[in-house]
């Protein structure tokens, strides 16, 4: 806009030179408007490298981090392959899950649930206000966790893509723990956190057993209301040298 | 106001494009990096557990 009346004053300057060009001065309401327009546009603007923000870059930072993250807990993995197996380690993470059904490859899991946590790309299993239990301890219970559904590495943005009996793969250094998806709930509160009881109920089971919940938010752009999926334990294949995947991933 | 910034540019029409760009580059900069971060956790767009808050 600014540039184009500059153009033109200096077209106005050389085709006549005089009278010399008096811009005339635009009125005080004409100002007012024109200010307040410019407001709109950038608040416009800003709305919109905020969306750019949110559903692109914090991908991008966070995909860098979690695959910092994962190549640690691999090459961790690699060194203690020599040592004595049991030792847990929890800083980096503690296994990887594997969602055919969600085609996003491998997902890092780490300890919480808080953004700190699940803003650099990876899972978190929760500590509050359940404590999961973490599938290597062999006990009953529910390894219940958390990711993005859009932003900071969208972990699980195809959760809806998960069907009753999908196969969910947790990976960690010594096993391969297999669980099959047997009941889905679309929507549930945010304050609903029964669904990560050790047994959840609400899924329709009555008994203790080894489960495994997902959950994140939906609708998708949104933390209106909870998506849950839960798993059950089919069965836990050790790791071989060549870390060959069970054939549910393969 | 945009019209006030390019008239108090300096230089011909091209310089003050380039200034131009390396201000909106800067602020986009400041906003990807301080601003849009420090307003996100305030927004309801990425709570995805499930708690008793």
């Amino acid at each position: 806009m600014a540039a184009t009346a500059d153009e033109t004053d200096e077209t106005t300057d050389e085709s006549e030179p005089d009278p010399a060009p008096r811009r005339r001065r635009p009125g005080r309401i004409a100002t007012a408007v024109s200010v307040f327009g410019e407001l709109l546009i950038t608040v416009g603007v800003l709305l919109g490298l905020f969306v750019v923000y949110s559903l692109w870059w914090t991908n991008v930072i966070a995909d860098r981090k979690a695959g910092r993250q994962a190549d640690r807990v691999r090459d961790h993995w690699a060194q203690e392959q020599d040592s004595a197996p049991g030792a847990l380690d929890t800083k980096d993470g503690i296994g990887f899950l594997h969602v055919p059904a969600m085609d996003n490859g491998e997902v890092l899991v780490e300890k919480g649930t808080g953004t700190d946590v699940l803003n650099d790309g990876v899972a978190g299993y929760y500590t509050e206000p359940v404590k999961a239990t973490l599938p290597m301890t062999g006990k009953d219970g529910n390894f219940a966790v958390a990711a993005h559904r859009d932003g900071h590495g969208a972990k699980f943005h195809n959760i809806d893509q998960l069907e009753e009996g999908d196969p969910i793969v947790f990976e960690t250094r010594d096993d391969w723990y297999v669980y099959k998806v047997y009941s889905v709930l679309p929507e549930t509160s945010k304050y609903n956190v029964e669904v990560l009881s050790s047994v959840p109920e609400e899924s329709g089971k009555k008994k203790p057993g080894h489960y495994i919940t997902l959950t994140t938010c939906t609708p998708v752009y949104t933390s209106r209301y909870r998506y849950v999926v839960w798993g059950e334990l089919v069965r836990v294949e050790k790791v071989d040298s060549k870390r060959t995947p069970p054939k549910e991933l393969r | 106001m945009y019209g006030w910034i390019w008239r108090h540019l300096p230089g011909n029409a091209w310089v003050k494009a380039l200034i131009s760009l390396v201000l909106v580059l800067a602020v986009v900069y400041v906003l990807f990096q301080y601003v849009f971060p420090w307003a996100e956790p305030l927004l309801p767009f990425n709570d995805v557990t499930v708690d008793n808050q």
